[in-house]
């Protein structure tokens, strides 16, 4: 390949014919075509039939009363758990706080006793058990004092 | 620039009138890009007639590909009908924000894809008649067309964009630097090496056509 002593006026004058051979190109029709259906998708009103307005409000009428009706039966079931809760804690047993309320932190024993079903009707507790005796978790603390007195577990 | 490809929009938008009772064609490109921003698809026409050309020659000089150049016209136009709003005339002249979009749309479709199709079917569809006594000069006209187009495809990107804008889409130094978001002064260094480059390949490519009918004598 000899390279050829091409020059700057050489390139001038190509550049000149390829911008007057470029002159006449067109961008094909497809083109605007495309563009100009581009803007009526992004443009194009949004139809609202009767009908689709009936159907719209009867699907919200339905959700609704799906809704309601959920939030019903929820609300029974929270009613029950609350229920079975309370009566649960009523038979698990009784805390009394016999000295100084326990500081956080601080380090307490769980002594468990059996002591006389009547000491703990003198204390105006009544015991879930029927018998002469009943256990109990006396809780002492650090100092040696009794904190509290867990009855009926 | 209203052609005679469409002419039921151009009909439509002759009839378009505003309160001063301009039509869209004549009104200035801020006019139409704020009519377009509110929904007005006649304005939106008339700036595609008036610039598309532009936009297209551009796209396909720099890519080398006639259908990438068509993407480019369609993804900037859908940039246009999008973001109009946020054009601002008081910081370019609408030609350059749309050779900044073309850019834009170029250099990512140029990342994309790493091959393009030839000059070869483009000089195909641009070809004129040839006329009896001038068969030579032409053929040799077209040789040389087809080799510059491919010189400037395979230049570096940004000596391209500079050879395209200024000396072959006519664009002032000025707005090629808005274009380009560079200075002046680097618009004219990089259009000097540019056209440096081009001329070394172009010497090149004669002389690589000097040798070729001599292997072709030597054939027949």
């Amino acid at each position: 390949m000899t390279p050829m002593p091409w020059h700057d006026t050489d390139l001038a004058d190509a550049l000149d014919a390829l911008r007057r051979d470029d002159a006449h190109v067109e961008t094909p029709p497809h083109v605007e075509a495309a563009v100009l259906a581009a803007w009526d998708r992004a443009h194009a009103p949004h139809v609202d039939t009767r009908a689709g307005q009936v159907w719209r409000r009867m699907g919200a009428i339905a959700a609704s009363v799906i809704v309601a009706a959920g939030l019903g039966q929820l609300g029974r079931e929270l009613q029950r758990t609350t229920q079975a809760s309370a009566e649960l804690a009523r038979s698990s047993g009784t805390v009394l706080l016999v000295g100084e309320p326990i500081l956080r932190g601080e380090p307490v024993r769980v002594v468990r006793m059996r002591v006389p079903a009547s000491t703990l009707i003198a204390m105006g507790v009544r015991s879930a058990t029927d018998g002469e005796h009943v256990d109990v978790d006396v809780i002492v603390g650090e100092d040696g004092i009794a904190r509290a007195i867990r009855v009926g577990m | 620039m209203i052609g005679g490809t469409f002419p039921a929009s151009a009909a439509i938008t002759s009839q378009m009138r505003d309160a001063t009772g301009a039509t869209a064609g004549e009104l200035a490109d801020s006019d139409l890009m704020q009519r377009t921003a509110a929904g007005d698809r006649e304005a939106f026409a008339t700036l595609y007639h008036r610039h598309h050309a532009m936009v297209y020659r551009f796209a396909r000089l720099m890519t080398g590909s006639d259908s990438a150049a068509e993407d480019i016209v369609q993804e900037v136009f859908l940039v246009v009908m999008r973001d109009a709003s946020r054009y601002d005339p008081a910081r370019s002249a609408l030609s350059s924000y749309l050779y900044g979009v073309a850019r834009h749309h170029t250099r990512r479709r140029l990342a994309r894809d790493r091959q393009f199709v030839g000059f070869e079917s483009a000089a195909a569809d641009v070809a004129e008649p040839i006329a009896d006594g001038d068969v030579t000069a032409t053929l040799e006209r077209r040789q040389t067309l087809l080799q510059l187009r491919r010189a400037i495809v395979s230049l570096p990107r940004r000596y391209r964009e500079v050879i395209v804008l200024c000396d072959l889409q006519d664009v002032s130094y000025s707005d090629a630097s808005t274009v380009l978001g560079c200075a002046i002064g680097t618009v004219r260094s990089r259009l000097h090496r540019a056209r440096h480059l081009l001329t070394r390949k172009m010497g090149r490519a004669a002389g690589s056509e000097e040798d070729h009918p001599r292997l072709t004598e030597r054939c027949a």
